[in-house]
């Protein structure tokens, strides 16, 4: 997960190599008038909105329909609010998408360990949820000191999330609820 | 927001305070500046002369902290010179209301106050009622009692030679800025305010929005095409993660969480159940247990409401817990597992040192995320010993915002779809996945061994997340929408009946029912996703079609949904006069059709004919609220300093700060007030080129290249006073931590006299952090102290002393 | 003469770097390691995978602070030095392509004499990828252009500064714009309009941007008889 700033400006580099969008040719004819024809390259194209602030921006994003991975991400022009447009954030979200710094396998670091190990998603949350069981059926409280009716855990607490999409914070806020959390907290807050 | 991006071009005015509109939500100032070809002008407040600042017709500065000193100004000044919208403020705000003689302001301090407890009775601030229970009122607005006069009294102390005096704004351009922006008096004029954390994160931060809404109602600027008040916020889905109840004091559609003291499932709704007098006032919140009734059966489906409501978690009565309640609580070991789901608190919550500690006390923590993080890796932080640890971490690696689908809401309230382009990469997945199969294996885990109180689990209705595997956003988003559980008869206005099977999709949050034959996980987006098809998803609505009237204020009600009912602008009645008649006739969010007998152009607010109701439905009395007695610290906005400032007095009372702020036992030694080892007023904010803490945009080559390092601010006679050059290495540091920062000096900050006093201001960003790039500095928030607002909670991040020196 | 131009408005400008980052993104540019300096601006100079750059001023104009930003970039010469200097249409290392007017780099630069070549431009604009010695700037965003697309910087530009189209067309907008400008900046002025296809409109005086904003327009400077005369001669070193 270490990333150093070797790698990361090699990471830049490839980018370069991998994924040229657009850029000239090589084999202009000796006396050109006009700068040789050039074609985009093509992908599908989906829409979606600007993960950064709150304004809303409308985003095409090209995707190589082969590797499915990102080759563009500009301003959607029909979007009635950014027509098109994108600040220096908004303009650089192909980077988020195609980045080799990003976290791909699950990691664990285990107590009074120095470093993180790959671990399966199917074991990681298998032994997440034995944790949060043994927790919850530790610290869960039917009643508090004044003997009223509580049904909470009070060992677990969560903080998160704004980057989730609506969809995802309900049924988060349902699980957690479920599992009898009040310590639920998020980026709103602060 | 009341209001939305595109309707900032129609202002006449645009006061940006708090924030740095410009800069951090870049794409608006399309529209700020489409005001500002129109005529409109444009005033930035800030400390900081900022990108904001550089293309707006007027820069103020202000010392940070002391907001409520140049808007208390500003009322005084709007009283003083009988500058009000009458005819608005006669028929749309509580001015005439009489307040209870319990009520009384006196050496900073509203009557109530329990100096042991640091709270307030606010029962101490109630309206003064009839035989009847309706509040006494006074249309004269002459009653002493009277919350006009009230309000009249209360800013009479803020004259502008104490404005000056505490802000360190220079009067003639505080004149200036109280002139242009009272003149959106005018009926058919309009003012609006764009703010952010620049007024949140205080210790009052909830009373400087209060003293702009006062204003707003005074001059008439709520409802209005161009007016409002409009918090930009600062996360793509902010505003949606609130509206879905991720807080402690929240569910879904902002019903408060239940409490010990409400047992029973009818204690809870009787407590949620507001009741008015007026028969003016619609008074929505009343329709509140329907509300909660749908919700609990989105959730618990299969049970009586009752019994699922008794399965919700309690909190005691009058329990916080808040972030930093949550933190102190971590610190003291209260907590075994922690979740940090799309979050860096190591960064981003105030006091860093306190909460990095408070990390080490967990049995276990799973950080959800896409790039490593402060967080993640707290146990290789600056200071840890890794074998001394022993807190396990899970990360969870989540794919990107462009690889899933979803909506998200923006800060106007509209509900956005997004597609998925690439497919997630390596082994990340959608949160939403990642979610559905971590509560699959525990509900597995439970089905299996039992274990505490596993009803809600076992009850929790998962068929509607997905297909058993696999996290379905379209089932969810249906199932926030609402349904109808059972086959519901609906008698129509012209007699016939319409059946709705159980099934069908509800169409709006006036249909839903609290006997448990509907369920909506959120009543605030029924309506968003009303039929079994994806072509129903009015998220995803992409036609810029609209009338003619619309088009004229940009209200695009066919682009996307906006919630409530896809209105655009909030409070929208307040925008015509008693016979419907817009005030702003050139730009009209709403008119009424005579012959027709419909509203055009927005969706109404509430129902009925031109002044059949008051325009703030969501207020008990639906009035705009001069006088608000339901906060924690005053029904007016007072002058209180920072928990950490740079005088020991202020013109306005003997009352130096906020009584009733949230602070941490054991934590003062560390807070310095007109400290001189702490000089500095110190404030934080962001940049363009980077978000938040930083994860999301550290990591991208193209944006650290253009903002690399940590810097501090600061103005050129604050550098020549500690020997400091411009692109020098600095130290700042206060009792609770320090870092390294790279030098700024510019014109763009001056010193400011405050009590006959020079005081410094210095500002860093909150983007960096020990983990990448390591020579880019560590977090602000290392700095910042962990008090709050005493309403929200809010660590005040915008206002602390430190010092600065060469490194 | 006809053509492409671009018409950047200063007055409008939020220096939110979208255009500087739309560049890298459409192009795919690798970042460069930078620094903070002591201020905003970042990457401190125009490079091989730098050909688009916000440049940031604090400077009191009539005792008044003004922050003034600098969205630079290749000005597309109408009669391009760098093109004559390689040798004009006896070469193919730079393209001048005749129907839009934009002047294009190809890899082939390597092979020329880039002090000469830099030295050409009056805007100090060409700048060499060290390891292979190619030659490097704005291109127009030739192939969004032939493709019906505006360039990746106007495109992604929220406030209306930049903007792209057909010559009298954005000479038009210039004058409009002029005209509006000097209701608030009595000063204001489009930069070497006639002899450049990214014109600037400057609020107040270019010198105060940076210092190869303007080009000292003298009769010297654009005209094609003196051009020769002037290749030995850095036209850099004509700035003051």
């Amino acid at each position: 997960m270490t990333v150093t700033r070797r790698n990361f400006l090699k990471l830049s580099a490839t980018t370069l190599a991998a994924g040229a969008f657009g850029g000239l040719g090589l084999s202009l004819a000796p006396t050109v008038a006009k700068a040789q024809r050039m074609n985009l390259r093509k992908g599908k194209e989906t829409t979606t909105i600007c993960s950064y602030c709150s304004v809303g921006c409308g985003l095409i994003v090209t995707t190589d329909e082969a590797t499915k991975r990102a080759i563009n991400v500009e301003g959607d022009p029909d979007h009635p609010i950014n027509e098109g447009a994108l600040c220096a954030k908004g303009a650089s979200i192909y980077q988020q998408a195609e980045n080799e710094a990003r976290i791909t396998k699950v990691q664990y670091r285990a107590p009074g360990s120095d470093k993180f190990e790959e671990k399966s998603w199917d074991w990681a949350l298998t032994e997440i949820a034995k944790r949060v069981k043994a927790v919850r059926d530790e610290t869960f409280k039917e009643k508090n000191a004044k003997d009223q009716v509580v049904n909470r855990v009070e060992g677990l607490a969560s903080v998160g999330s704004a980057a989730l999409d609506n969809e995802e914070c309900w049924i988060y806020q349902a699980m957690l609820r479920s599992l009898g959390l009040t310590y639920i907290e998020h980026q709103a807050r602060i | 927001m009341t209001n939305h991006w595109i309707d900032f071009k129609n202002s006449d005015c645009i006061l940006i305070m708090g924030s740095n509109a410009a800069e951090n939500h870049p794409i608006c100032w399309k529209w700020v500046l489409k005001a500002q070809e129109s005529g409109g002008k444009v005033i930035h407040v800030d400390p900081r002369f900022t990108r904001t600042s550089a293309r707006s017709d007027m820069y103020v500065p202000l010392r940070s902290g002391s907001d409520i000193g140049f808007l208390g100004g500003m009322i005084k000044y709007i009283l003083d010179n009988k500058l009000i919208n009458k005819e608005y403020v006669d028929l749309y705000t509580n001015a005439a209301f009489l307040v209870s003689k319990d009520f009384d302001f006196k050496d900073g301090l509203f009557s109530g106050y329990d100096a042991a407890a640091k709270k307030y009775d606010k029962a101490k601030w109630a309206y003064e009622l009839d035989e009847n229970g309706a509040i006494k009122t006074d249309p004269t607005l002459k009653d002493p009692r009277c919350v006009f006069q009230l309000l009249k009294k209360h800013y009479s102390r803020y004259d502008v030679k104490n404005v000056v005096k505490i802000t360190g704004t220079p009067e003639k351009q505080l004149l200036a800025v109280y002139k242009t922006y009272a003149a959106t008096a005018a009926p058919d004029k309009a003012g609006t305010v764009l703010y952010a954390m620049g007024w949140t994160q205080h210790t009052v931060g909830v009373q400087n929005i209060r003293a702009m809404s006062i204003i707003q109602l005074l001059l008439g600027n709520m409802g209005v095409a161009g007016g409002g008040v409009n918090a930009l916020r600062g996360e793509s889905n902010v505003q949606g993660s609130t509206d879905q109840g991720l807080l402690f004091h929240i569910l879904p559609g902002y019903l408060p969480t239940p409490r010990a003291t409400q047992p029973a499932f009818e204690d809870y709704k009787k407590a949620i159940t507001p009741v008015s007098k007026d028969p003016k006032s619609l008074n929505w919140k009343k329709n509140q247990p329907k509300y909660a009734v749908s919700l609990v059966k989105s959730m618990y489906k299969d049970v009586e409401a009752d019994k699922g409501y008794e399965w919700l978690p309690k909190l005691d009565a009058g329990q916080d817990a808040s972030w930093l309640t949550l933190f102190d609580k971590m610190l003291a070991g209260t907590f075994k597992g922690f979740f940090a789901w799309g979050m860096n608190p190591a960064a981003s919550g105030a006091n860093s040192n306190k909460t990095r500690e408070a990390l080490t006390k967990l049995d276990w923590m799973v950080n959800v995320n896409i790039f490593d993080n402060e967080t993640a890796s707290f146990w290789r932080g600056p200071g840890m010993d890794p074998a001394k640890i022993k807190t396990e971490v899970f990360v969870l690696p989540c794919c990107v915002s462009v690889e899933k689908e979803g909506s998200i809401s923006n800060s106007g309230r509209w509900m956005q779809w997004r597609y998925a382009g690439p497919t997630p990469m390596g082994e990340t997945k959608p949160d939403g996945d990642i979610i559905y199969e971590l509560f699959m294996k525990i509900r597995e885990l439970y089905q299996k061994e039992k274990g505490a109180f596993p009803d809600p689990i076992l009850g929790l209705n998962v068929d509607d997340w997905g297909d058993g595997h696999v996290f379905d956003p379209h089932k969810v988003a249906r199932l926030i929408n609402g349904y109808y559980l059972k086959d519901v008869t609906v008698k129509n206005p012209d007699g016939t009946e319409t059946v709705f099977k159980a099934g069908t999709q509800v169409a709006a949050f006036p249909a839903l029912k609290d006997d448990g034959s509907t369920c909506s996980g959120n009543w605030l987006y029924c309506g968003s996703y009303s039929g079994p098809d994806k072509k129903d998803n009015k998220a995803a609505k992409r036609s810029t079609e609209q009338t003619p009237e619309q088009a004229k204020v940009g209200m695009f009600p066919n682009w996307s949904w906006a919630w409530p009912v896809n209105r655009r602008i909030i409070y929208n009645r307040a925008s015509v006069d008693q016979a419907g008649k817009p005030f702003a006739p050139q730009k009209p969010v709403l008119a009424w059709d005579e012959a027709g007998k419909k509203w055009l152009i927005d969706i109404v607010d509430g129902a009925g004919n031109p002044g059949a109701i008051h325009p703030f439905i969501m207020q008990v009395h639906g009035q705009g609220a001069l006088f608000g007695p339901g906060l924690n610290d005053g029904p007016f906005p007072e002058y209180y300093e920072p928990l950490e400032c740079p005088v020991t007095s202020h013109p306005f009372s003997k009352q130096l700060q906020n009584p009733t702020a949230m602070t941490f036992a054991g934590e003062e030694a560390k807070r310095t007030v007109c400290d001189p080892r702490y000089p500095f007023v110190c404030t934080t904010y962001r940049v363009t080129e980077h978000w938040q803490t930083g994860v999301l945009t550290r990591w991208l080559p193209w944006l650290i290249e253009a903002e690399p390092q940590m810097f501090c601010e600061m103005s050129e006679e604050l550098a020549k006073l500690r020997g400091i050059k411009n692109g020098e290495k600095v130290i700042l540091d206060n009792p609770r931590g320090n870092l390294w920062a790279i030098a700024i000096v510019t014109k763009r900050f001056k010193p400011f006299q405050v009590m006959g006093n020079t005081v410094h201001v210095v500002g860093i960003p909150w983007h960096y952090g020990w983990v990448f790039p390591k020579d880019g500095g560590d977090a602000a928030n290392l700095l910042t102290p962990s008090v709050g607002d005493p309403n929200t909670g809010i660590p005040e991040t915008k206002a602390f002393m430190v010092n600065v020196k060469k490194a | 003469m006809k053509g492409k131009t671009f018409f950047i408005d200063l007055t409008k400008c939020t220096a939110c770097r979208g255009c500087q980052i739309a560049c890298k993104q459409w192009k795919k540019l690798p970042a460069e390691k930078t620094r903070n300096m002591g201020s905003h601006q970042n990457p401190q100079d125009l490079s091989a995978i730098t050909l688009k750059l916000v440049r940031f001023q604090e400077v009191e104009v009539d005792k008044t602070l003004q922050w003034l930003f600098f969205p630079e970039q290749c000005r597309h010469c109408v009669d391009p030095y760098c093109w004559e200097a390689a040798g004009g249409d006896s070469q193919d290392a730079i393209v001048h392509d005749k129907e839009t007017g934009a002047v294009l780099f190809t890899k082939k630069t390597a092979e020329l004499d880039y002090d000469m070549i830099r030295g050409a431009c009056p805007f100090d604009i060409p700048r060499m990828d060290e390891a292979t010695k190619v030659i490097s700037k704005c291109d127009m965003c030739n192939d969004r252009v032939q493709n019906g697309l505006k360039p990746a910087c106007v495109q992604t530009c929220p406030t209306g500064t930049m903007n792209f189209g057909d010559r009298e067309d954005m000479l038009k907008l210039a004058e409009e714009g002029l005209a509006k400008a000097k209701v608030k900046y009595p000063k204001a002025m489009l930069v070497n309009v006639k002899e450049v296809r990214v014109i600037f409109l400057a609020p107040f005086d270019p010198k105060l941007y940076h210092k190869t904003m303007m080009a000292e327009a003298g009769p010297q400077m654009f005209t094609r008889q003196s051009l020769f005369a002037q290749l030995f001669k850095p036209a850099r070193a004509m700035f003051t």
